[in-house]
């Protein structure tokens, strides 16, 4: 069982339905060791339960595949012993302090004895919890329980990583923290494979796969897909008086919508729209202060193809 | 107000009977609880494991032997062949009772000397045994009455006549049936009432409900109606099925029965209304709705009656709503008697009913303001 | 099997145990209150009987009768009496049980060796009281007669009567060993019935399955720490029953916790399934409630002898755990008696046990679906 050269996660054709509907429809993953792999989609499209079969939480209905090296069919349990795994609830022992998590979760992943102090101050460290140790989970900001669970995931330096849904609900600049973090242990040679469904984290990772209603609509590195599936350019455009563009704009049938508190038009030709566009607001008497191109966010990826399946 | 009350009642009574396993758990439960109580809580003695041990083995001997195996108190199931054998059964446990007819029974019998019969008694059932002992010596005494008189006997020795009233065949069935009416209307008012209420604050509806004109004494009074409806459905149901199938007697009226378990559902929902009070989830309803119940009625008469119990326990069963309504409940089936005599259990459990009620409902109010 | 991992488990509930201070606060107070009261409230003493006389002789012979009920220590008399009306009142009202009518020749003919004969009305709603109630009754007579020296016209048969392990008879030898087994059974499901279900509920189940612990090691880890506190329960259990409550301890105090450790583990595995099966904490306390409550009180033997019923339920009774555990606990309380008498019921036990566990374990399934 050793793990394949350069891969660390290979699935096949990996389906799962309850009764009659399918949550996720023959996905296919190759997942390389080292690499930070993002899985995006909104709410329901098949995310969690696609990491809980890779987890060997779930049982797939159809296809096959290996994690870690060990086959996902039989091998659950083996799986488990290389990997860490931090569920969508951050599910730490809220009635437990945070060093009797560490305490607890150390033994269960059975670390060494020889270890098991460097680890703990390790995860107290990169959690920002030193002086907290004492403190009952259940107080903490959600931005620190989110790292304790990462830390209590890892205290056993799994060769993978799972992550489901790890920034939902913390605040900006813990979130900036928190993918720094897994940039570093990335960076050391752990494998992680993280879900979520904020589109502006896609950066953050190396490769990405798109899913929407249990399949993958898109793959690739987030410049990849910006180019490949980005036909059409985005002129952005600042006025002073946003809804009466973009009411002129519709009206002449030009695809836009409102973006913050300007505009975004999608054009074949943003050139030639730049000019169509001026004519049309100046007879509306709508003053531009601002037109430019800018590159297409993945959120106008992922729209474009949803609309496109 | 009578109109709100009446549309919260039927939402009420709409929650209640929607969902299926509520519905399967009204019906099935107190079907269940009768069953039991009819077939499982006999405290009658019948067909005591005996061994007996004849050493004499005359005809006077086996004639009792018979008389003890006929009279369907005892059943004989060993033989042993000594007294250490004897023992080992009792030790054992596989025989309650164990009679020993000594050598030169028959003997003694006939010269019109004491003759010895040697019975030992598993104590540990003290109820069973006593009442076993007490068997024994009653047909020990049919026996020497039936037996010829010895020579000489000049003066006569009074005896009783006995009637029994009410329960003639003394089963103790007659005696627990008619209570399970009151267990059954007490557990399922209470759950029903104090999670009815705690679910509304649980969800949150009930902050919805405040806001609209329906005032507090309303909610609940409606989220009475379906426990009450419940409970006397139930008595029904338990009346009707202890009268047919278990020929539990019903000498009273049935209006007043009725009557009756009306006043008493007035303190049982009173107390659903106060346990809604001090729980926060419907989880919490239904273990202090048990935990009440429980020692509720143990210290009520339904088992053991309370001029047995300590003084002090005594004292705090005249606040138990369900010691006054069992008296009346016993009364209407067995004794057949009505308002004339139960009148001061009627009067007690209407003022305990009443102010159960009203501070419970004091105290539903201050809960939410 | 990792050890380390069964400590890290044990450690975790153990904290999560100790921070709940109120379910702690329960687990200790919970049985000593039910053994409380149930230990008093519970009793087949039957003493104190209320009773009326109607004397329509008011002779010598009659105050006599009278005086032979009053000096025992189970009849009370509550008042003298002029007609039957008024028998019939306080009968009806439950003023009083038994009416003891004297005829108004009574005197008269004893003193010239009549036939004589007294009437006893006896309140049968009670049947096992009535006839406890009766067999004093019974009794007195005979007393009654050898004090006036009024012979008997039969054979005397004299039965020597010796009752075993109980010989005061008190009801509450009887109940209490019982009555231990039944307060373990509902404390042991009550604890684990809420473990397994309220960490699916929290979310952290999901996150404990996908490690590499093992099923047997969750659920071993899991029982250790409710097995110390349902040991620490029994032994607080026992104690009060000894020392305050006065039940005697006969045989072997090792061999009584050995058996409490063993029925333990099946009652605690037990409340362990309910919690993996259903992953509910509001079902599975409710479950754990009534599957461990109703059978031990019902089937156990606790109270009601099995040998009464129908021969479907005892057949049922021999798969209720309780039933075994209440023998056990009778014998080693009552009779003294050790493992040679009991060694089928250990057994049948420690099979129980052991089933359980392994159905625990087996349904601990490291999935979701």
């Amino acid at each position: 069982m050793t793990d394949g050269a350069e891969t660390a996660v290979e699935v096949r054709g990996l389906s799962r339905t309850f009764g009659t509907f399918v949550a996720v429809d023959a996905i296919d993953l190759r997942i390389r060791k080292g690499e930070i792999f993002g899985f995006l989609g909104p709410n329901g499209a098949g995310k969690s339960t696609t990491i809980r079969m890779l987890c060997g939480l779930l049982m797939p209905t159809a296809g096959s595949g290996t994690v870690g090296g060990c086959d996902i069919l039989t091998q659950s349990e083996s799986i488990k012993k290389r990997i860490g795994y931090m569920s969508q609830k951050f599910s730490l022992y809220d009635d437990l302090t945070v060093e009797e998590n560490i305490a607890f979760f150390g033994g269960v992943y059975q670390v060494a004895k020889a270890k098991k102090g460097t680890r703990k101050a390790w995860v107290l460290e990169m959690a920002g919890l030193a002086e907290e140790r004492a403190a009952l989970t259940r107080t903490l900001a959600k931005g620190f329980k989110q790292r304790l669970a990462l830390g209590c995931a890892i205290l056993h330096e799994p060769p993978l990583l799972f992550l489901d849904e790890p920034t939902s609900g913390v605040d900006p600049l813990s979130r900036r923290k928190f993918w720094s973090l897994i940039r570093e242990l990335a960076d050391g040679g752990t494998t992680i494979f993280v879900t979520t469904h904020y589109m502006e984290e896609a950066d953050y990772c190396d490769r990405l796969a798109l899913i929407y209603r249990g399949r993958i609509i898109a793959e690739g590195t987030p410049t990849e897909l910006r180019q490949r599936h980005m036909k059409r350019e985005i002129l952005e455009i600042e006025t002073d008086s946003t809804i009466g563009a973009l009411e002129v704009l519709l009206a002449s049938g030009i695809d836009c919508a409102v973006f913050g508190s300007t505009l975004h038009c999608t054009v074949e030709d943003a050139a030639a729209s730049d000019r169509t566009i001026r004519r049309l607001l100046d007879t509306s008497a709508i003053t531009v202060d601002r037109m430019e191109r800018v590159m297409p966010s993945l959120e106008d990826v992922f729209v474009t193809l949803i609309e496109v399946s | 107000m009578m109109e709100r009350i009446k549309y919260l009642a039927i939402k009420e009574l709409i929650q209640t009977f929607r969902d299926r396993r509520r519905r399967i758990l009204i019906t099935i439960s107190p079907l269940i609880q009768l069953f039991l109580f009819g077939y499982v809580a006999i405290l009658d003695v019948n067909n005591v494991s005996t061994a007996l041990l004849d050493l004499d083995k005359s005809q006077e001997s086996r004639e009792l032997a018979r008389r003890f195996e006929g009279s369907g108190y005892f059943t004989i199931t060993a033989l042993p062949g000594s007294p250490e054998e004897m023992g080992h059964l009792l030790d054992r446990g596989a025989v309650l009772v164990a009679i020993q007819i000594n050598r030169g029974f028959s003997r003694d019998i006939k010269k019109g000397v004491p003759a010895g019969l040697q019975v030992l008694v598993d104590g540990t059932d003290s109820n069973t045994a006593l009442i076993a002992m007490g068997y024994v010596s009653t047909i020990v005494g049919i026996f020497s009455r039936d037996l010829p008189a010895p020579a000489g006997v000049t003066a006569e020795k009074a005896y009783f006549r006995t009637r029994v009233w009410y329960n003639p065949d003394l089963k103790s069935r007659n005696f627990f049936l008619p209570g399970v009416i009151a267990l059954i209307i007490m557990l399922t008012c209470l759950m029903v009432t104090s999670m009815a209420i705690v679910r509304e604050r649980e969800v949150g509806t009930i902050e919805q409900l405040m806001v609209t004109p329906i005032r507090p004494l309303e909610l609940v009074l409606a989220k009475m109606v379906p426990a009450s409806v419940i409970g006397i459905a139930q008595m029904v149901l338990v009346t009707a099925l202890g009268v047919l199938w278990f020929h539990v007697p019903i000498k009273g009226t049935f209006p007043f029965l009725f009557l009756c378990t009306g006043v008493y559902l007035l303190s049982v929902l009173g107390i659903g209304l106060f346990i809604s009070t001090i729980s926060k989830t419907q989880q919490q309803a239904l273990m202090a709705s048990f935990l009440f119940f429980q020692p509720a009625v143990l210290l009520s008469g339904f088992a053991t009656p309370i001029e047995n119990m300590p003084q002090v326990f005594q004292y705090i069963t005249y606040a138990s709503p369900l010691r006054y309504f069992l008296v009346i409940v016993r009364g209407v089936f067995l004794k057949g008697v009505g308002m004339e005599v139960l009148w001061p259990q009627v009067l007690a459990l209407l003022v305990l009913g009443t102010a159960i009620f009203l501070l419970s409902a004091m105290r539903f109010k201050k809960r939410l303001a | 099997m990792g050890l380390l991992r069964i400590k890290a488990m044990a450690q975790k509930e153990w904290i999560q145990i100790r921070r709940d201070r109120l379910s702690l606060a329960m687990a200790f107070l919970l049985p000593v209150m039910l053994l409380l009261i149930y230990a008093y409230a519970i009793t087949f003493d039957v003493n104190e009987i209320l009773m009326v006389v109607y004397d329509q002789d008011k002779g010598s012979m009659s105050r006599e009768l009278s005086a032979e009920f009053t000096r025992s220590d189970y009849f009370t008399l509550v008042a003298s009496l002029d007609s039957y009306e008024q028998i019939d009142r306080y009968l009806d009202s439950d003023r009083a049980r038994v009416a003891l009518v004297i005829p108004v020749d009574f005197s008269k003919r004893i003193r010239t060796a009549k036939p004589t004969s007294a009437e006893v009305i006896v309140d049968g709603s009670n049947s096992n009281t009535a006839t406890i109630a009766l067999q004093y009754i019974a009794a007195i007579g005979e007393q009654f007669n050898r004090r006036q020296g009024l012979s008997p016209a039969s054979p005397t048969i004299e039965v020597k009567n010796r009752v075993w392990y109980n010989p005061e008879l008190k009801s509450r030898n009887f109940v209490i060993p019982g009555l231990i087994a039944l307060i373990m059974s509902v404390i042991a499901s009550v604890l684990t019935s809420l473990t397994v279900a309220r960490e699916w509920d929290r979310g952290t189940m999901e996150q404990l399955i996908s490690t590499p612990v093992k099923p047997v090691e969750l659920v071993i880890g899991k029982l250790i720490p409710y097995f110390l506190i349902g040991f620490a329960d029994t032994v607080l259990c026992v104690l009060i029953s000894t020392f305050l409550l006065k039940v005697p301890l006969r045989g072997s105090v090792g061999l009584l916790f050995a058996v409490s450790a063993i029925f333990l583990v099946g009652g605690l595995s037990f409340g362990l399934l309910l919690s993996t099966v259903t992953k509910n904490q509001v079902l599975a306390s409710q479950l754990g409630m009534l599957t461990s409550f109703l059978p031990s009180f019902l089937f156990s033997g606790f109270i009601f002898n099995i040998s009464n019923m129908p021969v479907p339920l005892q057949a049922f009774t021999y798969t209720v755990s309780a039933r075994y555990f209440v023998s056990v606990l009778k014998g080693i309380f009552l009779k003294g008696i050790g493992m040679r008498f009991m060694a089928l019921e250990v057994a049948l036990l420690s099979l129980y046990g052991a089933v359980v566990f392994l159905l625990a374990c087996r349904k601990l399934r490291k999935r979701i679906d």
